[in-house]
């Protein structure tokens, strides 16, 4: 019996761009670029690459809160740093991941990297918001902040090119990061005229970000850089082919299936759990960071 | 946009669709980008505003060039500046878009008119002026004898997710105490409510 292929429900070009603070100048693809179903995804930035001026003053996005949800920073170019009030600090340099759970709450801020920010250069960067399901929304905030080395990489065969497993599992190779929910997130890096086949649950919610480059997909379908393919809910086979030498961000995890209330930066499940948050957050119950 | 008016009138007075129609059918509703510049000092203002979305604010700006918010004007708040309005004066104040807004325009006239069809706009006209002096007197007592942690605790109380909207030396001017005490209040607060 043939296996049955995952097909592309749609190609989707990049919503028009706008700035998070003055330093991240995102395609917001969805929830409000595109109404699409992708949770446990709730949102995704992507910062395409464009060349920022040199600044000795750090371009940024400032202090600011998260409750009920992950934020995964992923780089491509340039690099950022962060700090949170719980005491962390670091930096993401191209390749990185950083997995941050919100969880009960947290506030942080993003920057430019400084030595990054004085010269100038390419900077290209993803942001997901993960939701968290029900019973994990108030957990304890945490961090995984996780470098290219340290990240599992599959060879795909015939040196055609990696599969950088960030969560999730791909051919028996394990991701680095541990998710609340099943997710697999990759980077593929695929050579031009390679293949490379994936295997995902019919049930998964599942889109690829171009972040480099353009693949065909199944065969039928191209997507080029900055696109995102979204895919329908029937079917686990799909084979990308570069067309040219490509970067995709593969995301794809199991529906959370309860109901969803989101004001900024809060994700939880009801209004009134909104509104205990902003209280909370008014009232200094997520800590202080300068 | 119009509907989101009339729930807010309904709330407050017995107002039939019907009439409602007949008291909102020369209302102008007017879109401002983000920083848009509304009223300068100066000008003598025509128009008060109704926010359906988005966010005003009014402000004055000192000798030294110092900015003083008077007013935030969320969803739902009015915001006019009455010297131009009701007495056809130079505004001391300039009003703006914080963010993108959509406001309904309200001439000086409009209550009195829509009185003359609906009697209880003048009633409600009456308990908005009432409440707005109340505010003002409560704001006036606030900035002669509050502290600068009780000037927050009652802005987060009136203004609930401005916190999330604005920057913090807006909040700061608004209060009328320096973004650093500000900064203070909230380290305080997190010192003793946060969670350990």
């Amino acid at each position: 019996m043939e296996i049955a292929k995952k097909r592309v429900s749609a190609v989707l070009t990049a919503p028009a761009p706008h700035m998070v603070g003055d330093g991240f100048r995102v395609h917001n693809f969805f929830p409000n670029g595109n109404r699409i179903k992708m949770s446990p995804f709730f949102l995704l930035d992507h910062n395409a690459k464009i060349s920022f001026s040199a600044r000795n003053e750090p371009r940024g996005m400032g202090v600011h809160p998260h409750r009920g949800f992950e934020t995964v920073t992923i780089a491509y170019h340039g690099a950022i740093a962060h700090h949170d009030s719980a005491g962390n600090s670091g930096v993401i340099y191209p390749g990185d991941v950083q997995w941050m759970t919100a969880g009960a709450g947290i506030l942080h801020k993003e920057y430019h990297e400084d030595a990054y920010s004085k010269k100038g250069g390419d900077f290209q960067m993803v942001q997901l918001w993960v939701n968290l399901p029900a019973k994990d929304k108030m957990s304890n905030p945490k961090y995984q902040g996780i470098r290219r080395q340290e990240i599992a990489q599959y060879a795909l065969p015939d040196d055609s090119g990696t599969v950088d497993v960030i969560a999730g599992s791909y051919k028996d190779t394990n991701g680095s990061a541990s998710t609340f929910t099943p997710i697999n997130v990759f980077n593929v890096r695929l050579k031009k005229g390679r293949k490379a086949s994936i295997s995902l649950p019919e049930n998964y919610n599942t889109g690829f970000l171009v972040i480099e480059g353009s693949i065909e997909i199944n065969g039928v379908e191209t997507a080029r850089s900055n696109e995102f393919v979204h895919f329908e809910n029937q079917g686990t086979e799909i084979e990308i082919e570069g067309l040219e030498n490509s970067v995709i961000l593969i995301l794809s995890g199991e529906p959370i299936d309860e109901p969803i209330a989101q004001y900024g930066p809060f994700l939880m499940n009801t209004e009134q759990e909104i509104q205990q948050a902003i209280s909370d957050y008014n009232r200094g119950k997520f800590g202080f960071l300068e | 946009m119009l509907a989101q008016f009339k729930a807010y009138l309904q709330s407050k007075v017995a107002l039939t669709d019907e009439q409602f129609a007949l008291i909102s059918d020369k209302l102008k509703i007017k879109k401002f980008e983000k920083n848009e510049l509304i009223l300068m000092k100066g000008e003598v203002s025509t128009h008060g505003y109704f926010v359906l979305t988005g966010l005003l604010r009014s402000y004055s700006i000192d000798s030294k060039g110092k900015t003083h918010i008077i007013q935030f004007a969320p969803s739902q708040w009015w915001l006019s500046d009455r010297n131009g309005m009701l007495f056809n004066e130079a505004s001391e104040f300039f009003i703006d878009a914080i963010e993108p807004t959509e406001a309904i325009l309200i001439s000086k006239d409009y209550f009195n008119e829509a009185a003359k069809i609906v009697p209880c706009m003048h009633d409600l006209n009456h308990t908005m002026l009432n409440n707005s002096i109340r505010f003002m007197q409560k704001r006036i007592n606030m900035l002669l004898s509050a502290t600068a942690e009780e000037r927050y605790l009652n802005f987060i109380k009136l203004y609930p997710n401005l916190t999330l909207r604005v920057p913090q030396w807006m909040i700061a001017s608004y209060l009328g105490i320096t973004p650093e005490s500000l900064s203070r209040v909230r380290k305080d607060l997190a010192h003793k409510h946060f969670r350990t």
